[in-house]
C-alpha cells in the first residue's frame, strides 16, 4: 500500500483516483451536473467507467436526480473528484 | 491507456469506425444536426476527420423560439433557407444521419 | 438484489463490452440518444443504429443510423450486461 513509486513519496492525482477504484465516487462536472457512483476503472483522460450511477442535475426548477447502471462518462468536462462519493445534499 | 485498441466487430461490410458511416454517405443526401439549432440536408460532397464538410443542393433550416411580450407564449418558427453548395466548420457538429438504407 | 461491483473495468474494457448492444448516449446539452452502438473511436465520437432522439422525456427523430460527434458526448450509458 505504498505510494513510494515515484521518489518524492508524494501522492500524483491519478493515483488517487486509483486508489478509488472498486469504492464510490463523487464526480462534479464544468456544468450544474453532477455523478455519483462506483469506479470501475478510468484512462488517462480521466474517462471514468462507473456503476450504479446517480446523475444529479441542478436545474432553476430543482435538482432532478437519474439512476444509470452502468457509464462511461467522457473527462473532458470534469471539474472535481470527491472519494467516498456522499454526493450533494 | 490503450486509446488507439478499440475493439470494433470484424464483419464484411460493415461498419467498423464512426467516420465509415460518413465515408459512406459520401455523394448520398445527408442530414446534419448543428450547434445553435441548425439543421441541414444536402449532398455529402467531401469531408474531413473534423467533420469538416462541403454539401451541395443544400436546405438549412434555423429554429429560434420567440416569447410573446404579451402572452408569454412561446412561438416556435423556423426559418428555411437554400444555398447551391457550403462549407460546414466541422466544430459545430453534433449529429450526422446518411440517408435511409433499405431495412430501416 | 444488487451484485457486488465488478472489480475493475477500464473504458476500453467497458466499450468493447457495449458494441452492438443498446445504449443511452448523453450529450452535454441534455438530448439523449438511444440505439445500438455500432462503434466508436478515440475522440468519442459514435456510430448508433435505429437511433432515437429524445429531448425532455420526449421522442423527437428517428434516424436509421446516425453519427454523433465526439465532443458533444457528456456519457454512454448501458444496462448491466454480466
Amino acid at each position: 500500500m505504498s505510494s513510494a513509486t515515484n521518489a518524492t513519496n508524494q501522492l500524483l492525482p491519478l493515483e488517487l483516483i486509483d486508489k478509488c477504484i472498486g469504492s464510490k465516487i463523487w464526480v462534479i462536472m464544468k456544468s450544474e451536473k453532477e455523478f455519483t457512483g462506483t469506479l470501475l476503472g478510468f484512462d488517462d483522460y480521466v474517462n471514468m467507467v462507473l456503476e450504479d450511477v446517480t446523475e444529479y442535475e441542478n436545474t432553476p426548477e430543482g435538482r432532478k436526480t437519474t439512476h444509470l447502471d452502468q457509464i462511461l462518462l467522457n473527462g473532458n468536462n470534469i471539474t472535481m473528484l470527491i472519494p467516498g462519493g456522499e454526493g450533494p445534499d | 491507456m490503450t486509446e488507439e485498441t478499440h475493439n470494433a466487430p470484424v464483419e464484411p461490410n460493415a461498419v467498423e469506425e464512426p467516420l465509415d458511416l460518413v465515408r459512406l454517405s459520401l455523394d448520398e443526401r445527408i442530414y446534419v444536426k448543428l450547434r445553435g439549432d441548425r439543421e441541414l440536408r444536402g449532398k455529402l460532397h467531401a469531408y474531413d476527420g473534423h467533420l469538416n464538410m462541403v454539401l451541395g443542393d443544400v436546405e438549412e433550416t434555423i429554429t429560434v423560439v420567440e416569447i410573446n411580450e404579451e402572452t408569454y407564449e412561446e412561438v416556435i418558427r423556423t426559418v428555411k433557407r437554400t444555398s447551391e453548395m457550403l462549407f460546414v466548420r466541422g466544430d459545430g457538429v453534433i449529429l450526422v444521419s446518411p440517408p435511409v438504407r433499405t431495412g430501416t | 438484489m444488487q451484485q457486488p461491483p465488478q472489480q475493475e473495468r477500464s473504458p476500453t474494457e467497458f466499450l468493447s463490452n457495449v458494441i452492438g448492444r443498446p445504449v443511452v448516449v448523453k450529450l452535454n446539452s441534455g438530448v439523449d440518444y438511444r440505439g445500438i452502438l455500432s462503434c466508436l473511436d478515440g475522440y468519442m465520437n459514435i456510430a448508433l443504429e435505429q437511433t432515437e432522439e429524445w429531448v425532455n422525456g420526449q421522442l423527437k427523430n428517428k434516424y436509421g443510423d446516425a453519427f454523433i460527434r465526439g465532443n458533444n458526448v457528456l456519457y454512454i450509458s448501458a444496462d448491466k450486461t454480466n
